[in-house]
């Protein structure tokens, strides 16, 4: 179900709840908001859920280490409240946590969100449809397209100059201007080689008759059907339900302000 | 676009997926350091120490091409791609990407696209930090950290974006154009021109 | 085939080329005519333009590299500059050098699909049509797979089915199969041989590697260093009446010919001059020559009695829970230069990495120079043993070819006025010394191989290993290539490299491992190689040169015999 929604779609279906969700600031919404995008997730039987804790995991991290900043170090608007308990000369209050859990909530619910973007849409129908329904240029698009293809010769050619240094005696680089050249000796070779790939690619591209023009014909027909706009509805309106529910509960802050 | 030729916009879109391996490479990076700031609750300074290298392309591919659009699309690009390779930070990364892209074509766009010196190039750089921070302050809700962290990161982001970005990627392209691959775009030629001149 | 009444299809006028206005044009003044259905074999020296020339034919260049052009280009009587953009290229297919970069698309459907959209073809025509041009070439298996996960030769194959679908009146192949394997290449030839003979359109065809195409060729264009045209005419002509005039421009002339010229005390034969190498064992036997002799430039004497400088044993090596070698043995010693050969991905580089110390095997033990791998420390190792990557720009990692060489050298604290003599040492030897300050990746293909070799030598190492040093080199670079490594085999050090090259092991190699299935199905002398016809098979391996001519040979004097034989008894009777 999820792989068949026309991926234009599917892109603002994500993006929009996304946008909305940064304006709340208590924890309920992103709450409900993240176990509605996991349940759907996993509820068509489309994602492997080993996979998706596989990538979310690093997310989780970095969500709890942004709400424990925000917890020390909050806003006026946010270090209201009773003090909960402090750490060194911090205190951390109770609007202080709500805000620092809502927070790093709101990420994982964006890292939900794109999880399950990126694992039921094909790249190149995602290319496409921008193109036959965002009406990106079709030289960016194919360009695009031209440039992706060369990730696991990128993924390859990385695998081999670690090699080629570690042959050559390049140790572990220590110290800024070490590390700068440790960059170096990675980036060159590689777009030197990118540089050179996407001028042959440029040149076999129009030899095949591509000029850049709109009016061409498609293999791939992306269309909108009315359950993609169900789809996005559905998303957007579950926002506002999250928002209502939240109300309801009395936890409600939108900019740190309570409702 | 009709300016542009099918070879620069795949060199614009070969260098954004460069880039979004670099980028997602540096998210590592980042989570590295970060994990170091945690326990002081400074964990997303990890990021921003090194918030720069996630503007480079702007730099780079502006300084290359030297057309209008040249780093909004790139940035744009590397944006798009990492969310194809599964960057969960997700569709909303391309609107991050085109935010940050957007700030340091102003500073291109202020010279009317004429002049790529060192100042501009880190102009750009900062333009980027700027616009990449007034970002942050909405959709990663910064706006709920006290003043002294706020202020004290902003500074930090814009170092990082001066000399990381626009610093770092003037050499590293610079260095680029060493190698003789660039001969038929605007930084190759001038390159070339520069020389010449210097041998005779 | 006679070509003389077929309409002329291109004709080019006094038409200079040039990328830079300022300086000398890289074609001058050409003037020349590709007739319908003509195949046309265009030579020159490297850097002599030919890519260029095919690029201004089908109207991408000057306007794709910002270059300059004179003179006029014109299609069926029109010239180029009044036809829309895109247009010619529908009439003129390419299929360029480097099977990495000619796609734009992930899955090979979608690439072939790519073409025919550029053309407007109605959707739904283009099922049909994709799986159609598939099968001409063989690869509807493929139909569904990300050509980044196919092997060189069926990359080439998927570009050549993408051109196909624009039904082109000219087919360019721009070096098609200068980095593809031999086996592969022989089978792209004969996929061209035969769909020209279906679809009857022209070919323009620019190799360096010859003897493959001759049989097919109508006509050749030779250009030379300055950008004019050189000679024009019958293969035959060309080749056998000019070599002199060729090899002095840098070109190489086809092996079919050498044979002939060197078995005929460098006179051109009178009558017969083929361009076969069927023609070539029948001219063989009517002249009286019994084989092309063994062309081994320097092959040591046998390996006992030198001390044996790396040894493995019994090393296996998996890659999660794909095993990629089992239980291999191989034993190296002083001088000795030995080939890993097999087919893709048969663990030949695996291999040769496990040697190198970069990849740790599970089981087995490594030994060099009689002490275990475990117990080297990393810096003496790479003292000792070099390791040359197939792409010698990988291992740039300076902005000099001085700081290049000099880089070990500092890395081992040598001190600087030692550094200054060895550099310059190393950079004459290798005629590098006029580039010293230049950089490394501007360096054209054949130096920058040089200096990859170089950056390994600042001790002479005792063990050397090249991971296919030959691939996509042209025959120059592969020559001088091999004259290093031949001194270096004099100084002791011991060579080993990984080729699908087949004349390479024939002339240079004193043993040879077949890997297949990470398995060595074969260790021994290549003389010996050559008569194990099921290993080769297995293997995808191409006989050598000298031996499939040999082995032509042979069989026409048995059937001779054969036939003596029956009219022997059709006398009796």
């Amino acid at each position: 179900m999820l792989t068949s929604i026309n991926p234009t779609m599917k892109a603002f279906a994500v993006l929009i709840p996304a946008l909305l969700l940064a304006f709340t600031f208590d924890p309920l919404t992103p709450f409900i908001y993240l176990v509605f995008t996991v349940a759907v997730t996993f509820f068509t039987g489309e994602v492997a859920f080993k996979r998706w804790i596989l990538i979310v995991s690093p997310f989780l991290l970095l969500a709890a280490s942004f709400a424990w900043m925000t917890m020390l170090h909050p806003g006026g608007a946010f270090s209201g409240g009773d003090v909960l308990f402090s750490l060194w000369s911090f205190q951390v209050t109770t609007e202080s946590f709500r805000a620092g859990i809502s927070l790093g909530l709101r990420s994982l619910s964006f890292a939900a969100l794109s999880l399950l973007f990126i694992l039921t849409t094909d790249s190149t129908k995602f290319m496409l449809s921008l193109m036959q329904q965002c009406k990106l240029p079709p030289k960016l698009t194919f360009g695009i397209l031209a440039g992706y293809r060369f990730l696991p010769t990128f993924r390859y050619e990385l695998q081999v100059l670690r090699q080629a240094h570690r042959i050559r005696g390049v140790g572990r680089a220590r110290g800024v201007k070490e590390r700068m050249h440790q960059f170096r000796r990675y980036a060159i070779p590689l777009l030197a080689n990118a540089i050179r790939k996407a001028e042959r690619v440029a040149l076999a591209m129009e030899s095949k008759g591509f000029t850049g023009e709109t009016d061409r014909t498609h293999y791939h027909e992306m269309t909108i059907q009315t359950r993609d706009w169900v789809f996005v509805i559905v998303f957007v309106a579950m926002f506002f339900v999250s928002v209502f529910l939240s109300y309801q509960l009395g936890f409600l802050n939108i900019f740190g302000k309570q409702f | 676009m009709t300016k542009w030729n099918l070879r620069e916009i795949v060199l614009m879109a070969i260098l954004g997926v460069v880039f979004a391996v670099i980028y997602l490479f540096f998210f590592t990076v980042g989570t590295g350091i970060t994990n170091l700031l945690t326990p002081f609750g400074l964990g997303p300074f990890g990021y921003e120490v090194i918030f720069g290298i996630w503007f480079i392309v702007s730099i780079i591919t502006a300084y290359i091409i030297r057309k209008p659009g040249a780093a909004l699309i790139s940035e744009t690009i590397a944006g798009g791609v990492q969310v194809l390779l599964g960057s969960p930070a997700g569709p909303m990364l391309i609107v991050s990407a085109f935010i940050q892209g957007l700030g340091a074509e102003a500073a291109f766009a202020a010279t009317k696209y004429r002049n790529y010196s060192k100042g501009v190039l880190v102009a750009a750089g900062v333009g980027a930090a700027l616009a990449s921070f007034v970002w942050g302050l909405y959709h990663s809700g910064y706006i709920a950290l006290s003043l002294p962290l706020l202020s004290s990161m902003l500074i930090v982001r814009v170092i990082s974006g001066a000399l990381i970005a626009g610093l770092l990627g003037k050499w590293i392209t610079e260095r680029l154009a060493d190698t003789g691959v660039l001969r038929s775009y605007a930084l190759g030629k001038e390159w070339k021109k520069k020389r010449e001149h210097k041998a005779s | 085939m006679s070509i003389k009444h077929h309409k002329p299809l291109i004709s080019v006028e006094n038409f200079s080329f040039g990328y830079d206005p300022d300086k000398e044009p890289l074609l001058k003044e050409l003037s020349l005519t590709i007739h319908q259905q003509e195949t046309i074999l265009l030579i020159g020296p490297s850097g002599s333009g030919k890519s260029s020339l095919s690029l201004c034919l089908n109207g991408l260049y000057p306007e794709a590299v910002e270059g300059w052009a004179n003179g006029e280009v014109k299609y069926n009587g029109t010239p180029l500059n009044q036809f829309k953009k895109g247009e010619i290229n529908k009439e003129i297919g390419v299929v360029f050098q480097d099977p990495e970069s000619q796609f734009c698309m992930v899955t090979v459907e979608n690439e072939l699909a790519f073409t025919l959209e550029n053309i407007k073809t109605p959707r739904e025509e283009m099922a049909g049509k994709i799986d159609s041009i598939l099968r001409t070439v063989g690869l509807t298996e493929e139909k569904h797979r990300p050509i980044h996960e196919l092997s060189g030769g069926n990359k080439q194959k998927v570009a050549l089915a993408s051109v196909l679908l624009l039904n082109p009146a000219l087919l360019i192949l721009d070096e098609p199969t200068a980095n593809l394997d031999p086996a592969s290449r022989f089978e792209f030839i004969q996929l061209i041989h035969s769909l020209q003979q279906e679809r009857g359109f022209a070919l323009l065809i620019i190799e360096h590697q010859l003897d493959d195409w001759l049989p097919m060729v109508d006509r050749v264009i030779a250009i030379n260093r300055g950008g004019n045209i050189l000679l024009e005419g019958k293969p035959e002509d060309v080749f056998y009446n000019h070599a002199d005039q060729l090899k002095a421009e840098g070109i190489h002339i086809p092996r079919i010919v050498e044979t002939v010229l060197d078995g005929n005390g460098g006179r051109v034969p009178e009558t017969n001059r083929p361009l076969s190498e069927e023609g070539l064992v029948s001219w063989m036997n009517s002249s009286g020559m019994d084989r092309i002799p063994t062309n081994v430039q320097a092959r040591g004497t046998s390996a006992s009695g030198r001390n044996e400088v790396l040894s493995i044993r019994d090393v296996s090596f998996s890659r999660g829970k794909r095993s990629i070698l089992k239980g291999i043995n191989l034993s190296l010693h002083e001088g000795e230069l030995i080939a890993i050969v097999g087919k893709n991905g048969a663990g030949k580089s695996t291999l040769l990495q496990v040697m190198s110390g970069i990849l740790n095997p599970k089981t087995g033990s490594r030994l060099l120079l009689e002490k275990s791998y475990e117990t080297w420390s990393e810096r003496e190792m790479r003292k000792v043993m070099g390791y040359v990557f197939q792409n010698p720009e990988h291992q740039f990692i300076t902005d000099t070819v001085y700081d290049e060489i000099a880089f070990g050298m500092k890395l081992n604290g040598v001190n600087q006025d030692e550094i200054e003599y060895n550099v310059h040492q190393l950079l004459q030897r290798f005629h590098l010394l006029s580039h010293i300050w230049s950089n490394p990746f501007a360096l054209s293909g054949g130096q920058k191989r040089r200096l990859s070799v170089a950056t390994m030598l600042e001790d002479t190492p005792s063990v050397l290993l090249f991971d296919e040093p030959t691939f996509g080199q042209d025959a120059q670079t592969t020559k001088e290539l091999m004259q290093m490594i031949q001194t270096l085999q004099q100084q002791g050090t011991a060579i080993v490299f990984v080729t699908h090259d087949m004349d390479l092991v024939d002339s240079y190699c004193e043993k040879v491992y077949v890997v297949n299935g990470g398995e060595v199905s074969f260790s021994g002398k290549p003389d010996e190689l050559w008569q194990k016809p099921d290993i080769l098979h297995e293997a995808k391996l191409r006989l050598p040169f000298r031996v499939r001519i040999n082995q032509l040979l042979e069989n026409l004097h048995v059937d001779e015999k054969e036939q003596g034989v029956v009219m022997a008894h059709a006398n009796i009777h």
